[in-house]
């Protein structure tokens, strides 16, 4: 009997190659004739570019090309707004802007090339933030923009007669941070052009299509002229979805150097061209009844997307609206939000796409209010957390919640109702508990009305599979996912399941790893195939045994008949020969899709809708001890808690809610992208700390399952969840501890000691 | 990094002649953990590097009574901390190596290497002054011996000609009884030390009979801090005492700012580990340094 693996520990199948140091990144490939990229990058955040000498570069030995923004394809190229060319023309608009490309025989000679290259520069005046990019007369980042990328506004219900209703209004203002997307892989691509004029990308990609159809449309090529392979990825965390410049930059120089050419970020290069998470000012205003339920929310939020929008709209349409959706009772909403360009860095996606920069705001808001009442905070988060079965404020038709299972779990884990009793600490060292919530989508469905996910699924004749997927193994688990549905359907060992990295002249089309979509989409899709693999297989084995389908079944490889004595069986192996070696016979193949019963929100005004298959939910218990002499912050406890559904593989999930809550951490207290101008200030990790095996706590991550309807095996996304509740946790301990409220992300050690300080004047007063 | 001729002396001798011939832009390597980042990024790129590991003097450590501790400056950090001699005789350095930096940078990087960097954001510097410990710089034409202070000179700068390297540091023998380094991170996940504090003491019950206190990693290079030393001296030890004594203490430094951390709030940092440094070595505080005798 063949073990089913799904919900048993499982480790990555996959894990081995990477530990043993053989995985291949894309910086590890070479090819003959290969030659090496660099780019200059902009030493201005605003400036018109005059003139750009090229010429001592060229005549330097071993260069083959010095290519600037003129030389590219005059096709814009971006996300929602198509709005710079593959180096920049006219004018730079933030540091760290590619205008240069040097192509030579090694990567230090590219280096000396590009050393040598003069730009003469005029300054313009630099657009330093939001509130600046709005006022009347700011130079325009883009012309004609005013500044501003993008704006939502959602109105439902009546807010103003529920704020009317409420027993207690309160409002507040929140800010939050940029976190870099921290992958262990910089980014890095190998490209070549064949002789067919076909351009061939090896890259780290969370998307080879969307890569594609981004490179396509840049280079100004049909699609089937470009090939997209996916290279073992270090890493990716949102940051290598479709805004990197690096894998664009790297196609178009190999149309323009007739010879492979490689470019690998060093880690400086990629925090200078990486797409860090949008910084946002969260304005809440919330109306709840006595009993804390809330009936009434404002918000009004500006968000810096920096130079160019990219999908920096897309997060902030989360932050907008997403978190509405955790709340039964909530009906009446306004929401307001504005996406402005600066002359910072462009920013984009990370990890919780926007979730966690509301449910900062939203959670600390939250416990404000549960004191003013005199309501346990865990209480009313109980108390207004969605049900199975119910449909938000914004049209999520919810198929499974278990956000307070998790919050139940997350605050007996850190007793709670114990801890809650003791007295206030009142030594130099204070602990504190604090709560947070998070929602996350498993899959949205934005990108031309599909949702869908396809897998190919190949038996050999030794009655092994091979499957094909459009969606991208990035470490998370994903092939080892694909592999357990289809093993456990076929009843076959997972070792007989091969997942291939995706190429898009051989994979089936898929969106790829955004959006928590990969386990409900592909994982349906997987199951799907496995099932239409067996029905062939059972057809032939009909055929071959003479007995009627539905007497047949399937275990360890073999299809045997149900009722009949022993023997009366035949091996896959056997029956998947006789699917070719027939008249009429072919390999035997299925193409299987699964597509979602959900809704275009984002494409309408309204943005009601059902936009996923399923909701994830998480909760986060944090205990810290405030120092309250160096304003340090301890983590003592924290436990997270992710209703995915169903854990497939409870080991990959334990892993992606540690690495998500690690991740919380870091945004909360370590990590802080410093800018002087514009300037990033510590792009490296001696000065932009993530956090290490020092700085984190022992995490105890809980699986609540919920079991979701359209779920395969009942499962959802279970990535991304876990990243949304951390920083409100860490705050509102913070204030159980001390009670001084951090409302501005980071929260360092300065900021502690500045507010303990005003409380003490406050209370001097 | 940019291509360069990697030399490997076999003496000390051999060393300092390629340090002379190739003055102009060469750079040592001895654990290279500071070195390699700076020729990645080719914020050097010298013509030459002279690697130092097959220099059998500059290794190993030794004690004798009369000179005390003998380092080789190619002992690595975590040799430093594992070494039962510097564990006997000094364990507040053999504490301080444990916890420097990062795992990575305690098995790979040298406590010569370490000195000759002079990057103020580290460990050794300070506590090793606490300690009157000496510097010896060897080259062909011979040896001199170098207090700490005198050799670290200021931010990246050491007091090393160019044809000299850092051959050892010997620890004198000591009268002190009692002894911390304290190493401030600004948050749990920084390696780099935002402000340090190294006490050596001779203490008698609560009674201070002599003291050594050195900030570090907030200054420019290490700073003794005579008048809170002074203070301290011939005093019973409270915790007023301590106070004071910290008070006094960071009176005395110019801590500098950098992203990093404001040069206030260091200085805010430098008082509150004195004071809890002081307290702790006389038992005056709880949940504070342990104390390493």
């Amino acid at each position: 009997m063949t073990t089913s693996t799904i919900g048993k520990e499982t480790p990555q199948i996959n894990a081995l190659e990477k530990v043993l140091g053989k995985a291949q990144y894309s910086a590890d490939f070479k090819m003959g004739g290969m030659l090496h990229a660099k780019v200059l990058r902009s030493p201005h955040a605003h400036a018109r570019i005059v003139r750009i000498d090229t010429d001592a570069a060229r005549a330097l030995p071993g260069v083959h090309a010095v290519l600037t923004g003129e030389d590219t394809p005059t096709k814009m190229t971006g996300i929602h707004h198509k709005q710079h060319r593959i180096l920049a023309t006219g004018k730079v608009r933030f540091i760290g802007e590619e205008v240069v490309a040097v192509v030579a025989e090694d990567e230090e000679t590219a280096r000396d090339a590009i050393d040598l290259v003069r730009v003469e520069y005029e300054e313009l005046p630099v657009v330093l933030n939001p509130d600046q990019a709005l006022q009347k007369g700011m130079i325009e980042v883009h012309e004609g923009s005013g500044n501003l990328a993008c704006q939502y506004n959602v109105v439902r219900g009546d807010v103003d007669a529920a704020f009317a209703r409420a027993a207690l209004v309160h409002e507040d203002t929140y800010e939050t941070h940029s976190q870099y997307p921290g992958y262990l892989e910089p980014m890095a691509t190998l490209a070549w052009r064949t002789s067919d004029g076909r351009v061939n990308v090896l890259t780290s990609t969370q998307s080879a299509f969307l890569a594609r159809m981004r490179l396509a449309d840049a280079l100004e090529l049909p699609v089937s002229k470009v090939r997209v392979i996916q290279a073992t990825v270090g890493g990716a965390f949102g940051g290598k979805t479709a805004e990197e410049c690096n894998s664009l930059i790297c196609a178009w120089l190999a149309t323009r150097a007739e010879r492979p050419v490689r470019f690998v970020n060093s880690r400086l290069e990629d925090f200078l061209g990486a797409r860090s998470s949008p910084p946002e000012r969260i304005w809440l205003k919330m109306g709840v009844d006595k009993d804390g339920i809330i009936i009434a929310k404002e918000v009004n939020i500006i968000a810096e997307c920096g130079a160019y929008e990219g999908l920096a709209g897309h997060v902030l349409q989360v932050s907008t609206v997403r978190s509405d959706n955790m709340h039964r009772y909530l009906k009446d909403v306004r929401l307001h939000s504005k996406l402005v360009y600066t002359n910072a860095p462009p920013r984009g996606a990370l990890r919780g796409f926007g979730g966690p920069q509301a449910s900062f705001a939203l959670n600390s808001h939250i416990t404000v209010m549960a004191e003013k009442l005199g309501l346990d905070p865990l209480e009313m988060m109980k108390r207004n957390a969605i049900k199975s079965g119910e449909t938000s404020v914004h049209g999520f038709q919810i198929g499974s919640s278990g956000l307070s299972e998790c919050l139940e779990q997350v605050s007996e884990g850190i007793r709670w109702s114990e801890k809650k009793q003791r007295p206030k600490d009142q030594g130099v060292k204070r602990r504190g508990i604090g709560f947070g919530t998070g929602i996350h989508v498993s899959g949205n469905r934005e990108m031309g009305n599909w949702d869908g996910s396809t897998v190919i699924a190949k038996m050999g004749t030794d009655g092994r599979v091979v499957l094909l997927t459009g969606e991208s193994e990035m470490g998370q688990g994903a092939y080892t996912m694909l592999a357990q549905c289809v093993a456990n359907e076929l009843s076959i060992p997972l070792s007989h399941v091969t997942v291939l990295p995706t190429d898009t002249d051989m994979s089936p089309y898929g969106h790829g790893s955004i959006a928590s979509r990969v386990t409900i989409l592909a994982g349906n899709a997987a199951i799907k195939a496995a099932r239409e693999v067996r029905s062939k297989l059972f057809a032939i084995a009909s055929e071959k045994l003479g007995v009627p389908e539905d007497e047949l079944d399937l275990n360890n490889g073999e299809v045997f008949v149900k009722s009949a004595a022993p023997n009366r069986k035949i091996p896959f192996s056997d029956l998947a020969r006789l699917h070719i070696y027939r008249e009429g016979g072919e390999g035997l193949h299925v193409t299987s899709t699964y597509d979602p019963p959900t809704f275009q929100a984002l494409a309408t005004p309204e943005q009601y809708g059902n936009v996923a298959p399923g909701y994830s939910f998480a909760a986060q218990a944090t205990e810290v001890a405030v120092d309250t002499e160096t304003g340090q912050v301890e983590l003592l406890e924290t436990w997270v808690s992710d209703d995915c559904g169903k854990a497939l593989n409870p080991l990959a999930v334990h892993g992606q809610s540690c690495g998500a809550a690690v991740m919380a951490i870091g945004w909360t207290l370590y990590e802080h992208l410093q800018y002087d101008d514009c300037r990033l200030l510590n792009g490296n990790f001696a000065d932009y700390t993530m956090p290490t095996a020092d700085s984190v706590p022992w995490i105890r991550s809980g699986i609540v399952e919920s079991n979701e309807p359209n779920g395969p095996y009942g499962a959802k996304g279970a990535s991304e969840t876990a990243m949304v509740p951390g920083a409100a946790s860490i705050a509102n301990a913070v204030y159980d501890a001390i009670g001084v409220r951090i409302k501005t992300l980071p929260i360092t050690p300065e900021k502690i000691l500045a507010a303990l300080r005003d409380k003490q004047d406050a209370s001097h007063a | 990094m940019r291509e360069f001729d990697y030399l490997e002396p076999n003496s000390i001798a051999e060393a300092s002649e390629m340090l002379a011939a190739h003055s102009d832009n060469c750079r040592m390597m001895a654990g290279g953990t500071a070195l390699m980042l700076a020729l990645r990024q080719r914020m050097v790129s010298p013509t030459h590097v002279i690697s130092l590991r097959n220099i059998r003097e500059l290794r190993g450590i030794t004690y004798d009574d009369r000179l005390g501790l003998r380092i080789g400056a190619l002992t690595r950090h975590s040799e430093l901390a594992g070494s039962t001699l510097t564990q006997k005789y000094f364990p507040m350095l053999a504490d301080m190596a444990s916890r420097l930096a990062n795992p990575q940078v305690r098995n790979q990087g040298t406590i010569g290497g370490n000195l000759c960097y002079a990057d103020p954001a580290t460990d050794p510097p300070s506590c090793l002054m606490a300690l009157g410990a000496q510097v010896v710089l060897s080259s062909t034409k011979g040896s001199r011996m170098l207090p700490v202070e005198d050799f670290v000179l200021d931010y990246f700068v050491t007091a090393l000609a160019p044809d000299e390297l850092v051959s050892e540091i010997r620890v004198p023998p000591s009268s002190f009884n009692s002894g911390y380094h304290a190493r401030f991170l600004r948050t749990a996940a920084e390696h780099r030390p935002l402000v340090n504090l190294a006490a050596a003491m001779k203490k008698s019950g609560d009674f201070c009979e002599d003291v050594r206190l050195v900030a570090g990693a907030s200054t420019a290079k290490p700073t003794r801090l005579l008048g809170a030393e002074d203070y301290l001296k011939g005093k019973s030890v409270t915790a007023r005492v301590a106070a004071e004594a910290a008070d006094i203490g960071v009176s005395e430094v110019e801590p500098i700012s950098d992203i990093r951390g404001d040069g206030e709030f260091r200085r805010a940092m430098l008082r509150v580990v004195a004071r809890r440094t002081i307290a702790g070595l006389f038992g005056l505080a709880e949940d504070l340094p342990k104390n390493v005798a």
